[in-house]
């Protein structure tokens, strides 16, 4: 035995015992840091949660608020903002609800703060109302001409394009530029003041675009034609054309 | 909140297309491109060493220690850019104390720690023991006792104990050589096998990743090689510089290939996510992939050290060509890893849009702190090479 022990190397001794000391010096911290609670239902601590519970508020909730601002609760909740939280906008304000007048919540006055959610983006669903805040009004902040809490354009806009400025962009350049929105939509006025209330009308029928492009239709000479009966009968013509942009491929 | 919204809005000008409100901002920034990046230095530089011992190239001998040495200084600051970005580095050694197993990410740490302590520092210390010996018998003062406690109080230097360290450091090396693989083709697996992204996700890129990580460890050494001779007033050695330069050149043509099927690939397969990334790469990444990473990070490069070989150029004018070479092809291998890392977030996931990455300057994420992360290898290798000058006339007789 001792003649082996001999003939082993000296460094690999001497780097056996500093693995050995380093596996000990595992165990030991492994057994002294990972916690009781640890892999109980996962791979984190269980107490976690109730820690995370425990963390220190900071957003009082909509419901708070309507005890001393109920004016602007209900002005809020009839405006097109009634699905927005107040902290959107104002800021982590538990410590307001708790001493009013010590802590003042924030107010976001500057331009860039509303554009974070209604710069145009054109992931964002259509009818959202967006802007594209370099031309939009420049030079003046948003609350001078909208009030926040009851935020609709300062006067009714004459034009579709104020709202759908994206479909409007997109036929003005498209065949049917020189058709107006009205022909193919039937708008009520009341539309432009709550548009969700006044939804217009859509064309549902194929031969509401055969009005022009059918065969035999009463429509100047230069609109392409086609045969209604063979041109595709089974599909509504916008499967295919997207009317704003019609093209033909 | 008034800070993100400051930081949002500007972006929000510059998106194109179609984008999920979540691709808006970039999450892995500039750190995240330095982590690939000196992982990679450090492989490279470690297989460069893995060639003196294994293949027994001569010419290269002097280089073996500065590689070595090297890639151990990458090393230790390799990991730093990960936990700069996580944030709370104090609670870092949690990986290793709760293991787990199916996240790829969270086993990096063992990947790091097998590499660090079973190949590289053990190879380093089987080579230098008897240097080390001697040097502290020699030493007064704490010199003496850093390099007593290095040595691990170690005695023996017998024909017999020093016959032994010569085989332990090839033994070391050989496991190194697959290890080195893994780590860097790790780092390449964990963006490779992301399989939502289209621009990462490539069987090639571990491999990919592994020879350009070759490719810049080679120059790295090279230009170290370079700069720190001249400075102990010691003649550069044209041989090893020659042989330095061609392994450079024929591990480029290898990576060059490699990052040509993987396009021409792409390019033949024409998933739906062809169209996106083709104006990725003609728009918001020419420069970088173009200009920068093809043209001045390889492709000049290349042609220069083919010219001089062509031509037998003068020694002078050879030195010259091979420096510059190997500073464009640092650069161009950091752009590589940008555009992998940066490139694959800044297209939507719709495939229909594309965002910005607009870099901070300051913060722990920010552009100083990368530059500092950059610098800090180097100043970790001047210690090193301090406390176990890699020279051949420090060694012994
Ligand atoms: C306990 C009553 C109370 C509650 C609850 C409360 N507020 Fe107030 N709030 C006040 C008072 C009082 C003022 C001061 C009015 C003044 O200065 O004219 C005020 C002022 C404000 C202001 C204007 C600050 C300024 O700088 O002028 C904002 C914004 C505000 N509150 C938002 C909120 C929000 C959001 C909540 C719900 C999270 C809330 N408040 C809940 C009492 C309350
Ligand atoms: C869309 C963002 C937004 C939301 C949501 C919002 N506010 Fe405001 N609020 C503002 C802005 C902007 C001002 C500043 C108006 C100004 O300067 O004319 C303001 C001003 C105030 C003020 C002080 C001035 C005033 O008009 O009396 C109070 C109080 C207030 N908000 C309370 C609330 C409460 C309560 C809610 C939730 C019911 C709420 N806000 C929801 C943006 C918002
Ligand atoms: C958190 C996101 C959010 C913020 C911040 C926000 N809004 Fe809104 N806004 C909405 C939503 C949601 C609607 C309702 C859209 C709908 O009904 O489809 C809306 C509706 C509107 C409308 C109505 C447009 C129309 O169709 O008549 C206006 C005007 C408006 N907001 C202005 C503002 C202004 C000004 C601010 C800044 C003080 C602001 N918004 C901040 C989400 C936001
Ligand atoms: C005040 C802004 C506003 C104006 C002005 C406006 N709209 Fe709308 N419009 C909307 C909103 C909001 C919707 C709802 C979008 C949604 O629900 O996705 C809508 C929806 C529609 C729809 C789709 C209805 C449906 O069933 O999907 C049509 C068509 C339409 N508008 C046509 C028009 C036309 C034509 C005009 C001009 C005469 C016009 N709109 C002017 C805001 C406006
Ligand atoms: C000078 C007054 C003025 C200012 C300042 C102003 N707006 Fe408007 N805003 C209008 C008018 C008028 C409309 C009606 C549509 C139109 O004519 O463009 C409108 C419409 C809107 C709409 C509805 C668009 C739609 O598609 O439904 C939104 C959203 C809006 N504004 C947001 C903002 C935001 C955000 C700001 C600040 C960056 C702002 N506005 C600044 C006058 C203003
Ligand atoms: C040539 C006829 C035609 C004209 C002109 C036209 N539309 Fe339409 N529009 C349609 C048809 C058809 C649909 C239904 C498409 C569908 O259901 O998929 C539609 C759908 C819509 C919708 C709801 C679906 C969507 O794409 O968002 C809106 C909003 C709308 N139109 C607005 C407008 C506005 C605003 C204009 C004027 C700028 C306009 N349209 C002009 C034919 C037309
Ligand atoms: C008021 C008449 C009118 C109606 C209704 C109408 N169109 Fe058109 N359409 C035109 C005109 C005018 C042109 C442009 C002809 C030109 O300039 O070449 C056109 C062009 C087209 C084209 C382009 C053909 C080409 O040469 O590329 C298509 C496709 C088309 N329309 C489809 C439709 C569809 C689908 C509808 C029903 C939603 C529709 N149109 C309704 C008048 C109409
Ligand atoms: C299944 C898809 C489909 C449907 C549905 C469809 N189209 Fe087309 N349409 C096409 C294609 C494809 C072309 C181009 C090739 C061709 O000329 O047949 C075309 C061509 C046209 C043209 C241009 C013809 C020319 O001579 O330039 C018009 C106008 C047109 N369609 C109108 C309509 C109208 C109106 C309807 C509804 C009654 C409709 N389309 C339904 C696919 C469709």
């Amino acid at each position: 035995m001792k003649n082996f022990l001999a003939k082993i190397p000296e460094q690999v001794k001497r780097l056996s015992v500093l693995l050995v000391i380093l596996v000990i010096v595992f165990i030991v911290v492994r057994s002294t840091l990972i916690p009781n609670d640890f892999g109980k239902i996962g791979h984190y601590r269980a107490s976690a949660v109730q820690n995370i519970a425990n963390n220190e508020l900071h957003y009082a909730g909509q419901e708070v608020c309507v005890d001393c601002h109920d004016d602007i609760v209900a002005i809020k909740t009839k405006g097109y903002h009634k699905n927005l939280s107040c902290e959107v906008c104002h800021g982590p304000s538990i410590k307001h609800t708790e001493s009013p007048d010590e802590f003042k919540p924030q107010i976001q006055r500057n331009r860039s703060f509303c554009p974070t959610c209604h710069e145009y983006l054109p992931s964002r669903p259509t009818g959202f109302p967006q802007i594209v805040s370099a031309s939009h009004n420049p030079r003046k902040i948003c609350v001078s001409c909208h009030n926040p809490h009851n935020p609709v354009p300062p006067v009714t806009p004459k034009g579709c394009e104020a709202c759908h400025a994206e479909i409007a962009a997109t036929k003005s350049l498209s065949f049917h530029s020189e058709i107006p929105c009205t022909k193919c939509h039937v708008a009520n006025e009341k539309h432009k003041l709550s548009p969700r209330d006044n939804l217009p009308t859509k064309p549902t029928t194929r031969e509401f675009c055969g009005q022009c492009h059918a065969e035999d239709a009463n429509s100047p000479k230069d609109i392409p034609r086609i045969n209604m009966a063979t041109h595709e009968p089974r599909y509504v013509c916008w499967q295919c054309h997207y009317p704003h942009l019609p093209e033909a491929q | 909140m008034e800070e993100l919204v400051q930081h949002l809005t500007p972006i929000l000008k510059e998106i194109t297309g179609y984008i999920f409100p979540n691709e808006v901002e970039l999450h892995w920034g500039i750190l995240i491109v330095l982590y690939p990046y000196l992982t990679g230095l450090v492989a490279g530089a470690f297989i460069l060493a893995s060639l003196v011992k294994v293949f027994n190239v001569k010419e290269l001998q002097p280089t073996y220690r500065i590689a070595m040495l090297t890639a151990l200084a990458f090393l230790i600051v390799a990991p730093l850019p990960l936990l700069g970005h996580l944030g709370h580095p104090e609670k870092s050694y949690e990986i290793f104390l709760t293991p787990n197993t199916t996240s790829a990410m969270a086993m990096f740490g063992f990947v790091y720690a097998w590499y660090l302590m079973a190949v590289l520092l053990l190879e380093i210390w089987f080579d230098y023991r008897r240097d080390i010996i001697l040097w502290a018998s020699k030493e007064k003062g704490i010199k003496k006792w850093i390099h007593k406690i290095v040595s691990l109080f170690s005695k023996d230097i017998s024909e017999k104990a020093i016959h032994f360290d010569k085989k332990s450091v090839k033994i070391v090396t050989i496991i190194g050589i697959p290890s080195a693989f893994l780590l860097h083709g790790y780092v390449g697996f964990i963006f490779g096998s992301i399989k939502a992204n289209p621009w990462w996700s490539s069987v090639l890129m571990p491999i990919v990743f592994l020879f350009s990580a070759i490719v810049s460890g080679i120059a790295l050494v090279l230009i170290i090689y370079m700069v720190v001779t001249p400075l102990r007033s010691k003649p550069i050695q044209m041989d090893c510089l020659d042989k330095l330069a061609s392994y450079l050149f024929y591990v480029m043509i290898i990576d060059f290939s490699l990052e040509a099927l993987d396009f021409i690939h792409r390019i033949y397969e024409s998933e739906e996510s062809i169209k996106i990334l083709s104006e990725l790469v003609s728009g918001k990444l020419f420069v970088s992939l173009v200009v920068i990473q093809l043209l001045m990070g390889m492709l000049i490069p290349l042609a220069s050290i083919a010219a001089t070989k062509i031509f037998k150029a003068p020694s002078e004018l050879k030195k010259m060509v091979y420096f510059i070479a190997a500073i464009l092809v640092e650069i161009g291998i950091f752009t590589t890893r940008w555009n992998i890392v940066i490139g694959g977030q800044l297209f939507s996931k719709s495939l229909r849009g594309l965002t910005v990455y607009k870099m901070t300057f300051f913060g722990l994420e920010g552009f100083l702190a990368a530059i500092g992360i950059l610098i800090l290898p180097f100043i970790i290798l001047f210690i090193l090479m301090k406390l176990l000058p890699p020279w051949e006339e420090a060694r012994n007789p």
